[in-house]
């Protein structure tokens, strides 16, 4: 108890240091005031997974993602900046986005039949919270979702591996809008 | 597991075949195929949870790392000899003594020396596709990445050298699953590395991949020297002998306790140990049965089914106990496609005399918590000191543990 008290105690520390220092970095700008997007093909934060996050921003310090605007938002951050960023907003309730569309039966539940096919669930979790390294996306902006999606499947974007090109592998445009409305809308 | 240039291949891929045949854009498309780690799963696990394990990508803290958890024989000792390098794997020392670390997500090559007592890692390469494979000879590291050789003369003297391009004349393959490379130089002064399979389990070209091949240093005279090798990351010569000793990882997603994975024992210039017919206890792959197990040499040892042995080498020293000399230490990086964890180990191979059987016995342990079916550090790569002392890189916590021994 004394343990996992004091781990959680330290997991606060980390999300206020990592809050000052998104301030600092001006994060907010664009992922929105508590890491909620309302800025189109931009994620939102809250709420996502910290391990998941931390991983893409080494990626982006390390020059191995490559995503222009985050350059200088994680240039000169150390491993522990990075985790404290990611102890931040993964402290943050989430939220769905202000601006999100009235769900469309018919694609929604074309989205739902492909997620099942596509056995999003598997990693994402059934309620696609995600888990360790692998994202949330529920409730993730519908334009960056389908965004991403089309650039997984054209070979633009890997994580820190390469199972999501295989798993969007050869999807049609209308099936990622249909996956994308899907997932924001869960 | 990221890459760049072989995702430049799946897309050359991607357009040829939309050059071939323009119709399929506008039809339906194909179902996904699974990512290559996932080929070969039967029906009822397509819903199975297991999945490779997560890399950490940031320094974990000294006072994290689980040296304390480590067990070994009695009289062997563990100490934590560097840390603060993410996803620290392969090794490989300096004339002057310098290790060389290479990695694979996080794209670096780490440079770490002892400096009165202490060493401080330092990044020596950086944004590298999966630089794995680490050897040097005269004066010169090798790093090889997916497809990339770069040669850093004289580092010993020049640490901040930049290096010699090699990739051209050594044209390796793009893949990269399994495209990740382990590399060391034989007594015949040839650099050898592994070459492995771009799948689970699938039919491919068995004179391209899951090979162990050797190069002249200036990377001309490729020689396949085994054929049938899924994936060897880790490979050694007997001391005495100069005889090629590789571990080997076998397939995925055919049940817990199947196949086994190996030590192998090259005696033959390209003889071929199997795969994708043969693997593990002389289990037969369904799915592959051109070929009978009896075809192939048997391994010399079973390292036991998924635990991923890696990093391999023969004891040299003579700190170690008389008993430990000449033996083969393994490090097992640990499973993922198993229900229950095994391997995050190094255990030990003492061979026959004629060197074809091997007994398999643990070394080091404790990074493995079977009460909950967890870990603490996945143990990648074993090197031998000049002092007989072993070193130990562990990828999950970016750290190398120095084991000695006090009688």
């Amino acid at each position: 108890m004394a343990l996992a008290s004091s781990f959680s105690a330290a997991r606060a520390q980390d999300a206020e240091r990592g809050q000052a220092l998104a301030a600092e970095r001006n994060c907010m700008a664009c992922h929105g005031e508590r890491g909620v997007s309302a800025m189109e093909n931009i994620p939102s934060l809250a709420g996502q997974q910290a391990q998941f996050i931390t991983l893409q921003l080494v990626l982006f310090r390390e020059g191995l993602r490559d995503v222009p605007p985050m350059e200088p938002a994680v240039e000169g951050l150390t491993d522990t900046q990075l985790e404290d960023l990611a102890a931040y907003f993964s402290s943050l309730p989430h939220a769905v986005p202000p601006d999100r569309a009235r769900r469309n039966v018919g694609a929604y539940n074309n989205g739902a039949a492909l997620s099942n096919r596509l056995r999003c669930g598997v990693c994402h979790l059934p309620n696609l919270t995600g888990q360790n390294q692998v994202p949330r996306i529920a409730g993730q902006r519908e334009d960056f979702l389908a965004q991403t999606l089309r650039a997984y499947r054209d070979d633009k974007r890997h994580g820190t591996d390469t199972q999501m090109n295989a798993a969007v592998h050869g999807l049609s445009d209308a099936q990622i809008n249909a996956l994308a409305h899907y997932i924001a809308q869960r | 597991m990221a890459s760049q240039i072989p995702l430049r291949a799946a897309l050359a891929g991607a357009l040829s075949l939309a050059f071939c045949l323009p119709a399929l854009a506008q039809q339906p498309a194909p179902p996904a195929s699974p990512p290559a780690w996932a080929q070969g799963r039967s029906a009822d696990q397509a819903n199975s949870p297991l999945a490779p394990h997560a890399p950490r990508l940031t320094a974990t803290p000294a006072a994290q790392i689980p040296v304390s958890s480590i067990r070994l024989p009695e009289g062997f000792k563990a100490e934590l000899w560097a840390s603060g390098m993410p996803g620290a794997r392969m090794m490989a020392r300096g004339e002057d003594g310098t290790i060389y670390v290479g990695t694979r997500t996080i794209g670096r090559v780490y440079a770490v020396k002892d400096e009165n007592g202490t060493r401080t890692p330092r990044v020596l390469a950086q944004r590298l596709d999966q630089p794995n494979g680490v050897a040097v000879r005269n004066g010169s590291l090798y790093v090889i990445a997916i497809n990339k050789v770069l040669r850093f003369d004289n580092i010993a003297q020049n640490p901040n050298v930049e290096p010699v391009d090699m990739t051209a004349a050594f044209n390796l393959p793009t893949e990269a699953h399994h495209g990740w490379k382990f590399a060391a130089f034989g007594p015949d002064g040839k650099l050898y590395m592994n070459i492995g399979v771009p799948c689970n389990v699938c039919t491919f070209d068995e004179n391209k991949h899951a090979l162990i091949v050797r190069f002249n240093p200036d990377g001309s005279g490729r020689e396949v020297v085994g054929q049938g090798v899924r994936n060897s990351v880790g490979f050694d010569w007997r001391p005495g002998t100069n005889v090629l000793y590789a571990s080997n990882n076998a397939r995925d997603w055919a049940g817990n306790d199947t196949p086994e994975d190996t030590l192998h024992r090259l005696a033959r210039m390209g003889e071929h140990h199997g795969f994708p017919y043969c693997s593990g206890n002389a289990w037969q792959d369904p799915g592959h049965t051109g070929r009978k197990c009896s075809e192939f040499p048997a391994p010399v040892a079973l390292l036991g089914p998924h635990t991923a042995p890696l990093g391999m080498r023969f004891y040299t020293g003579t700190m170690f106990p008389e008993a430990y000399r000449g033996r083969a230490f393994i490090a097992r990086h640990g499973s993922w496609n198993r229900d229950t964890k095994s391997g995050f180990d190094v255990v030990t191979v003492t061979l026959n005399e004629d060197g074809t059987q091997g007994k398999v016995e643990p070394f080091l342990t404790g990074l493995l918590n079977t009460a909950d079916n967890s870990f603490s550090g996945r143990p990648t790569d074993v090197l031998v000191m000049p002092d007989g002392a072993l070193l130990v890189s562990d990828e999950q916590t970016g750290a190398i543990y120095r084991i000695s021994y006090q009688r």
